[in-house]
């Protein structure tokens, strides 16, 4: 149910193509040149250490976010030069999991699923149920369709929020810390989601997580961003066994390496009033 | 205060004003688009009209007893208490009846109506509904501007009829004056466009002051629960201070 699109083919079949992008977000420098491709029809993990703006490069592929320099393209179009009717265009194209869910709380969760079918698509009311009851299946929430998101836990809400980001059955998806909250059976059925919508349907994902674990078993492609830059990608067992100080760090889980644990401060004797003893 | 201190505070009023001059611009671009959505467009009128017919009526009510025990105490002093229906009547509809309403409307739907939108940016759900591909200032804003627009002339109409109801309770069934002159001396002096309408086009104004205040302040509420309760504050001051200022400037044009 994807809305066709006069789009230019991207070369080398990138989906989304992101290209020389700079940002920054008051005085700090979020990205500083940076470079990546998602193939389509590929599931993607992008990693980093927090704060390095993984979610700030989601909202430049949907177009929340205008780049200070460079472009992200997505099928072909470069999202800041869309007009605000190309870009909800475009957006309808797209699935996207909020990290806090962001689900309509005026709604029950059948209608926060419905949401965007009753908005795009001119559905009879029968099938509309049976699409929403099909996903709500997909996440295991068909029983709480009549539930509102203010009896749902954080982990079914974000089900829920899942459930509508495929509703439409979108060409990308984008997933923003998607595993947050899931316990271990929720976490391996979403899992096994993701995979199968990438198999059947050929929709490409772009995940932003932390969980090793289940990026292991899901995606193709990692990349791992740090200070503004792409600094390693590859599969995910590769990128494990890579000899660079940022994958030893990042997935060592070490405190010492490029990415400083501590945020900018000053000495901590001196903050605590020990400079005298120091001398 | 210091003068650049009263300098940043004046530039920001400004800028604010600008901010939501656009806004308004902004929002009434999306007004065709809003009407699609005409089942959000109802239920805004039901909240922002039907949900605030007790607070207005019985308002309306006692500000009509009290307008009656004043001026009839006042009257009676020049011996004019036959006036007491017409007096009654002017106050209400060509001041009091779209004033102290849309003071109600901010104090009961505005604040509640920032609070909510103030309340889905913190929650990113407007962020979803513009990533679902489906505007906001749609969606959101206007309908509950149009609903406003809408509901305060309507409840400004109820306020008035309770206001001479009680009127009519204070001077004809407590004083004692008599029901003919009562009716008889409003119907033939209140004016239908001078009074009546005139009235009700502050009360059109008015909704639109008060919605336009309510959802700018909501939707550029700072996501925190602080942020949400200073724009929800705001909504009550700011629409206050530009009701009794618009209502100065439109009576000084239509009397």
């Amino acid at each position: 149910m994807t809305v066709a699109s006069d789009h230019q083919p991207v070369p080398g079949d990138a989906l989304v193509q992101v290209r020389g992008l700079r940002t920054q977000i008051g005085a700090k420098a979020i990205f500083d040149g940076l470079d990546l491709d998602v193939p389509r029809g590929s599931v993607t993990a992008i990693m980093g250490p927090s704060g390095t703006g993984k979610t700030t490069l989601l909202k430049h592929m949907t177009g929340q976010l205008r780049p200070d320099a460079g472009s992200v393209r997505v099928d072909g179009e470069d999202v800041a030069r869309l007009s605000r009717r190309a870009l909800f265009g475009l957006r309808e194209r797209i699935g996207f999991l909020f990290q806090n869910s962001a689900l309509l709380t005026d709604f029950n969760v059948f209608e926060n699923v419905a949401f965007p079918l009753r908005q795009h698509a001119n559905l009879p009311e029968e099938l509309l149920r049976d699409i929403v009851l099909t996903k709500l299946q997909a996440v295991g929430l068909r029983g709480a369709a009549a539930l509102m998101p203010s009896e749902l836990s954080g982990g079914m809400a974000r089900r829920v929020a899942l459930a509508r980001a495929i509703v439409f059955d979108p060409m990308l998806i984008l997933y923003d810390e998607p595993f947050v909250g899931l316990d271990p059976i929720a976490l391996n059925q979403v899992l096994r989601l993701i995979r199968t919508l990438n198999k059947t349907l050929g929709i490409t994902s772009i995940l932003v997580a932390h969980e090793l674990a289940a990026i292991r078993r899901v995606a193709d492609r990692v990349y791992l961003i740090a200070n503004g830059r792409l600094v390693a990608q590859g599969a995910p067992d590769e990128l494990e066994h890579q000899d660079s100080p940022w994958t030893r760090q990042f997935f060592g889980g070490e405190a010492d390496g490029p990415v400083p644990f501590h945020y900018p401060a000053p000495d901590y004797a001196t903050e605590l009033g020990f400079a005298g003893a120091r001398r | 205060m210091s003068t650049n201190l009263r300098r940043h505070w004046m530039l920001q009023g400004i800028a604010s004003i600008g901010e939501c001059g656009l806004f308004f611009v902004a929002v009434l671009g999306a007004v065709p688009k809003s009407l699609r959505y005409w089942r959000e467009l109802a239920r805004q009128i039901w909240f922002v009209g039907a949900m605030s017919l007790v607070i207005v009526m019985t308002c309306g009510l006692f500000v009509g007893m009290v307008l009656a025990l004043q001026l009839y105490y006042t009257l009676s002093i020049f011996g004019g208490t036959a006036a007491l229906g017409t007096v009654v009547a002017l106050s209400l509809f060509r001041e009091l009846g779209p004033v102290v309403t849309a003071l109600l409307v901010a104090g009961r739907a505005g604040t509640a109506v920032t609070a909510e939108i103030g309340l889905m940016r913190a929650t990113d759900q407007l962020d979803a509904m513009s990533m679902m591909a489906v505007d906001p200032l749609a969606y959101v804003a206007s309908p509950r501007f149009l609903a406003g627009l809408v509901a305060m002339p309507l409840l400004a109409c109820v306020f008035n009829a309770m206001g001479i109801f009680g009127g009519h309770l204070v001077g004809v069934s407590w004083l004692g004056l008599d029901n003919g002159t009562f009716w008889g001396n409003m119907t033939s002096t209140v004016d239908l466009h001078k009074d009546v309408l005139d009235g009700l086009y502050k009360s059109v104004v008015f909704g639109g002051v008060v919605s336009l205040i309510a959802v700018f302040q909501g939707y550029t509420a700072p996501p925190t629960s602080e942020g949400v309760a200073y724009s929800t504050t705001r909504t009550v001051v700011f629409s206050s201070i530009v009701i009794l200022a618009v209502d100065f400037v439109m009576t000084a044009f239509m009397t």
